[in-house]
């Protein structure tokens, strides 16, 4: 575990070193550190480059990842399927409808309730996949093909209000859907970091009822659980954590399947030690996506959002291949 | 190791207990009391009810007319945790996590045991530790669940049942699917766990001849309803395997225990 924890926080101070470096103006690591340790003497321009610019933009990518990952990892348990997850299940989608009829449904609507209203849409979406699935209990196949459907149907609402919207609130807002952290700045870092401290806190106490309820109503039950209480408490915390990520950032696809197996695959099943290795690693990988966007094709900018699907898309094709032969 | 007494006197019954599944009703005004510190086999054909009843005795389903009590008191007014406290149950077929070890699984039977955000304590790795060793697992604690072999599978999760310290086990089909060697291994463990812990067993059993060579206390259904419920030498008769299962029957004793067997002869027409 502390191997694993060591390697993770060593990769992301390699991405963020070159993420904060990297960039149309260079800054070499040596004026990185000067930057620093000695902020008073740095250059002007050096300081408002890296520390208004690409900080804010690593952080939001750091903050994004993790809870987009923690998610993830609490769809996959209360949901008991491996393929679960917000964006696959469309809670994300349910979160970015929810922003897009703020952004282009209001006139000049005020940037903080956008992160509300992602709520409401990941929250709206959660409890219809539950109810419709629900039927003595849920199949993780059922909730699988309905949260598709039903985000497919979010999907459509979100290009159908930008086909309908102002031009210039459409445009803003494409911007934003794409997933991607090319506009942070510290303002949405501290926003998001406030909504997700939370739930991020509610959901690594719960770590004994997430190890519990996978096993199964019959089982969790048997061992005294209230699983119905704890599922939709769970449904609630996962809700809260995509709208508020989904708001910052767009959609930034595939973290919350990939992160919480990578975690698994690192150091085992129970999620005392998976919960904080899954954040790890999606705070990891957003960074990543976003620096590969910004360097593959430079001076263009691909989101982070673009990359990680094309990453993330191959992962799913490959998790459907390996459990081909479970049970639905 | 004896255990208290009070799991000689923790009593479970029905009192006319009916469930149904969609207006179906798949248990039907049942009136049974489960001897205390004994081993009872639900028995009957596919579809009579058995795991029903089961799952009605945990208190997991509630039922649709009537109750189960747990020592005198409905089922249905004990907190969750409370009946995780006194009954333990062994579903059928269970699976577990990927990558989860048997240790960690056992260590999931201390969960009412332990108050919300409480530290793992000494006494409930004491009881994961015997809970292993009453089942011959402690030297596989560190294996992943889903490696074992079907034998070894079933122990674990009865090993998590067992670190639950209920005085009441209630196991479904705890051998089916499993080769000889290990239905064997787990019925001598469901035995031995009533003579010398005392506890009180439960388990729904498809083979007849297990049910009265392991069995205290036999209990045959019939579409939802007790055709008999008494000490496997009265149960097993050529009568009763005639009504319930529509099988012509030879019963001899046992040559190793004296049980009763049934030797099938044919389907009655």
């Amino acid at each position: 575990m502390t191997r694993v924890v060591t390697t993770l926080l060593g990769l992301l101070t390699i991405v963020a070193v070159a993420g904060l470096a990297w960039g149309d103006y260079p800054v070499p690591p040596g004026e990185l550190l000067a930057l620093l340790l000695r902020p008073a003497e740095a250059p002007p321009h050096v300081e408002m480059i890296v520390v208004g610019l690409r900080m804010p933009r690593l952080a939001l990518g750091i903050l994004a990842g993790a809870a987009f990952a923690v998610a993830g990892a609490i769809t996959q348990a209360i949901m008991r399927n491996p393929l679960a997850e917000p964006g696959i299940l469309g809670i994300n989608a349910g979160a970015a409808l929810g922003v897009m009829i703020v952004l282009v449904g209001l006139k000049n609507a005020p940037a903080y309730l956008a992160p509300p209203a992602g709520f409401v849409g990941s929250s709206a979406m959660a409890l219809a996949i539950y109810l419709l699935s629900w039927r003595n209990g849920t199949s993780s196949l059922r909730i699988v093909l309905i949260g598709i459907g039903l985000g497919s149907l979010a999907g459509a609402a979100t290009t159908t209000l930008t086909a309908f919207g102002a031009i210039t609130d459409v445009q803003r807002a494409l911007i934003w859907l794409t997933g991607s952290v090319y506009h942070a700045d510290w303002h949405d870092v501290r926003m998001l970091a406030l909504w997700l401290f939370p739930p991020f806190v509610l959901t690594f106490a719960s770590f004994r009822q997430l190890d519990l309820v996978r096993f199964g109503d019959t089982a969790a039950l048997g061992l005294g659980q209230r699983v119905d209480l704890v599922r939709a408490m769970m449904i609630v915390l996962c809700a809260l954590i995509s709208g508020a990520a989904v708001a910052a950032t767009g959609l930034i696809a595939f973290i919350g399947l990939v992160a919480p197996h990578l975690a698994r695959r690192l150091v085992g099943p129970m999620h005392a030690k998976v919960l904080p290795v899954c954040a790890l690693v999606g705070a990891l990988l957003v960074p990543a996506a976003d620096f590969l966007g910004r360097a593959v094709l430079a001076p263009v900018q691909v989101p982070a959002g673009i990359v990680t699907a094309l990453i993330g898309a191959p992962f799913f094709g490959f998790l459907l291949w390996r459990h081909r032969n479970a049970a639905a | 190791m004896p255990r208290p007494e009070d799991c000689e006197t923790l009593c479970l019954e029905t009192k006319g207990l009916s469930v149904a599944y969609s207006s179906a009703l798949v248990v039907d005004n049942l009136n049974l009391s489960i001897p205390s510190g004994a081993l009872t086999a639900l028995t009957g054909p596919n579809g009579s009810g058995k795991s029903t009843l089961l799952r009605a005795l945990s208190g997991l389903l509630s039922p649709t007319h009537g109750s189960v009590l747990l020592d005198g008191r409905s089922i249905s007014r004990f907190t969750t945790r409370e009946v995780a406290l006194q009954v333990g149950v062994l579903a059928q077929g269970p699976v577990a996590p990927e990558g989860l070890t048997v240790l960690d699984l056992a260590r999931q039977g201390r969960y009412p045991h332990r108050p919300l955000f409480a530290r793992w304590s000494e006494k409930d790795t004491a009881a994961c530790d015997r809970a292993l060793s009453l089942t011959g697992m402690t030297e596989l604690g560190d294996r992943p669940v889903d490696q074992l072999s079907g034998g070894q599978r079933q122990r674990a999760w009865i090993a998590m049942t067992l670190a639950q310290e209920t005085p009441i086990l209630l196991l479904d089909e705890p051998t089916t699917y499993l080769d000889l060697a290990h239905q064997i291994e787990v019925m001598e463990l469901a035995s031995s766990l009533v003579r010398t812990m005392g506890k009180t067993v439960v388990t729904v059993l498809h083979d007849l001849n297990q049910a009265a060579r392991y069995a205290d206390h036999m209990v045959m259904l019939k579409a939802g309803r007790i055709v008999a419920s008494a000490p496997p030498a009265e149960v097993m008769t050529v009568e009763i395997v005639r009504e319930v299962f529509d099988v012509e029957s030879i019963i001899v004793p046992d040559p190793l225990t004296q049980t009763p067997m049934c030797i099938p002869v044919r389907r009655r027409p």
